[in-house]
């Protein structure tokens, strides 16, 4: 077989040739690992917005020094910072660094049978999402005015029904491209992944070089691979964003 | 008759500068009263603590004998009583019309959608804006916005009304059909204190107007007495000072 490989092999000289050569060698594997990196990105991406939503929330909660009981003040206080250190631990470290010591961590432990590479993939990429996108909203909340939520509390709204009603829809909205942004992101970064083994389009991709001992072109296919998820991704993330920005005028 | 909203020896500091010192007023049922002043004298603070928008640091409000400084009280639930008006309009950004005035009636008072919607229906047509249910707010004029922020503060059936420069972020040709608005409601006996740089307007539609300075309220009088024949050597420098732009 690994004679077979090197007998049948284009020239070195022959750069089309090869790539040709490994694509049609190994298409099914990049194929499967073009799939593994779409899914991570967005399973990530969406886990991690619904996941943000509530570490957001910790963070931006408000204690009401004369009105909330003692109870109610620690358990805000105390998932607040929770909520901060989660996020400051994850934007501070690298994903490739987190996702050893998760997948390691878990694995010694022996706790989960179904423990591997893929769903520790899937997990470290949502909990390390989640992080940046609490960011965004966070950022996204701060966008809207004030005076929308003075409006909700003097017609006798409670905070929480004005964030649920009034800031968070608005919030959501303003974050939109800056999620969007986080899915591109994912797409690259998660090539990372491949160091606990996850068959992503890089690791599928380092399968073929390995094979054939033709790291540069292999990789060229990765780069041309990730460079078209990227592109077409922003150019929908673009194209929601504006829909997102003319609703109001389309339907008035 | 009791008043409606009775505030005690209020004390509001931010920091360390004083911006009420030791207010004292009273609001009684269907009476309309006007805060004047300066910039910077507390009308605006003032109106904000009615309602707690503003946390006083000391001192009382009463509203129908229920203290707002007592932490025990449902400031949410007296606030559904208080209607407010701000300068900016504040409309919900992400609802449009209709939506902007059946949110809280249907929140707090339990309204279903369809009550809330005949309601919102009456005061939008009292204000003018009945065609308009569907508009996103985003593209109305600043009058039709502010028109529809006193619908929307309508919708809880207030006990009194607050107005915060109701027109004072408006073009002038748009300060009309606000003040209009207030009018009415004035004639219909709907409790108000309103802040207001209108002079013209604060002379018509005022029982009482309360001259601000320094975070004291320095004068209270009738209009007719506030404009013709002021009590204190600051009214009288105030007065000169805006009424020579009119």
């Amino acid at each position: 077989m690994f004679l077979d490989v090197l007998a049948t092999l284009p020239p070195q000289s022959d750069f089309f040739g090869t790539i040709i050569y490994i694509v049609q060698s190994y298409y099914k594997i990049i194929l499967y690992g073009l799939g593994v990196t779409i899914l991570l990105s967005v399973v990530g991406t969406l886990g991690g917005f619904i996941l943000a939503m509530g570490v957001t929330q910790a963070r931006v909660v408000v204690i009401d020094a004369k009105r909330d009981r003692l109870f109610v003040k620690i358990y805000k206080a105390v998932f607040r910072q929770l909520a901060i250190i989660y996020v400051t631990v994850f934007r501070g470290t690298p994903m490739i660094v987190q996702a050893m010591i998760i997948y390691y961590g878990i694995a010694t432990t022996g706790m989960f049978s179904w423990w591997g590479p893929l769903p520790a993939g899937l997990i470290i990429v949502t909990v390390n999402t989640t992080a940046y996108i609490s960011e965004v909203l966070r950022g996204g909340l701060q966008a809207v005015d004030p005076g929308q939520m003075e409006a909700a509390r003097t017609l006798g709204m409670s905070h929480r029904q004005a964030m649920r009603k009034v800031m968070w829809p608005q919030a959501i909205k303003n974050a939109l491209p800056g999620v969007g942004n986080e899915f591109v992101v994912n797409l690259k970064d998660t090539a990372v992944l491949s160091v606990i083994s996850v068959v992503d389009l890089f690791y599928s991709v380092r399968q073929g070089a390995s094979a054939t001992y033709r790291y540069y072109e292999s990789f060229m296919i990765a780069a041309i691979l990730y460079l078209i998820l990227t592109y077409l991704s922003s150019k929908v993330v673009d194209y929601l964003s504006k829909r997102l920005d003319t609703t109001a005028e389309v339907n008035a | 008759m009791n008043p409606i909203i009775r505030v005690e020896n209020l004390i509001k500091r931010f920091d360390d500068r004083i911006i009420l010192n030791q207010i004292n007023l009273t609001v009684n049922p269907k009476e309309v009263i006007t805060l004047v002043g300066s910039s910077g004298s507390g009308k605006t603070t003032l109106l904000r603590c009615l309602n707690l928008l503003n946390e006083p640091n000391s001192g009382h409000i009463y509203f129908e004998e229920q203290d707002l400084m007592d932490p025990n009280t449902d400031i949410n639930k007296l606030r559904e009583h208080m209607g407010m008006v701000f300068q900016q309009f504040n409309l919900f950004n992400n609802k449009n019309v209709l939506d902007n005035c059946t949110m809280a009636p249907m929140l707090r008072l339990g309204l279903s959608k369809k009550e809330a919607t005949e309601r919102a229906i009456k005061y939008l047509t009292k204000v003018g804006l009945k065609d308009f249910i569907k508009q996103d707010v985003r593209r109305l004029s600043g009058g039709q916005k502010q028109r529809v922020a006193i619908a929307r503060a309508l919708c809880m059936e207030p006990k009194v009304m607050l107005f915060d420069e109701p027109t004072s972020a408006l073009d002038p040709e748009m300060v009309g059909e606000v003040l209009s608005v207030i009018k009415t409601l004035r004639d219909e006996g709907m409790t108000m204190v309103i802040v207001t740089h209108e002079m013209g307007f604060a002379k018509e539609v005022s029982d009482r107007i309360l001259f601000m300075d320094q975070g004291i309220v320095l004068e209270e009088n009738n209009p007719k007495d506030f404009f013709s024949q002021p009590k204190e050597e600051r009214t009288r420098q105030f007065l000169n000072r805006v009424i020579q732009h009119i």
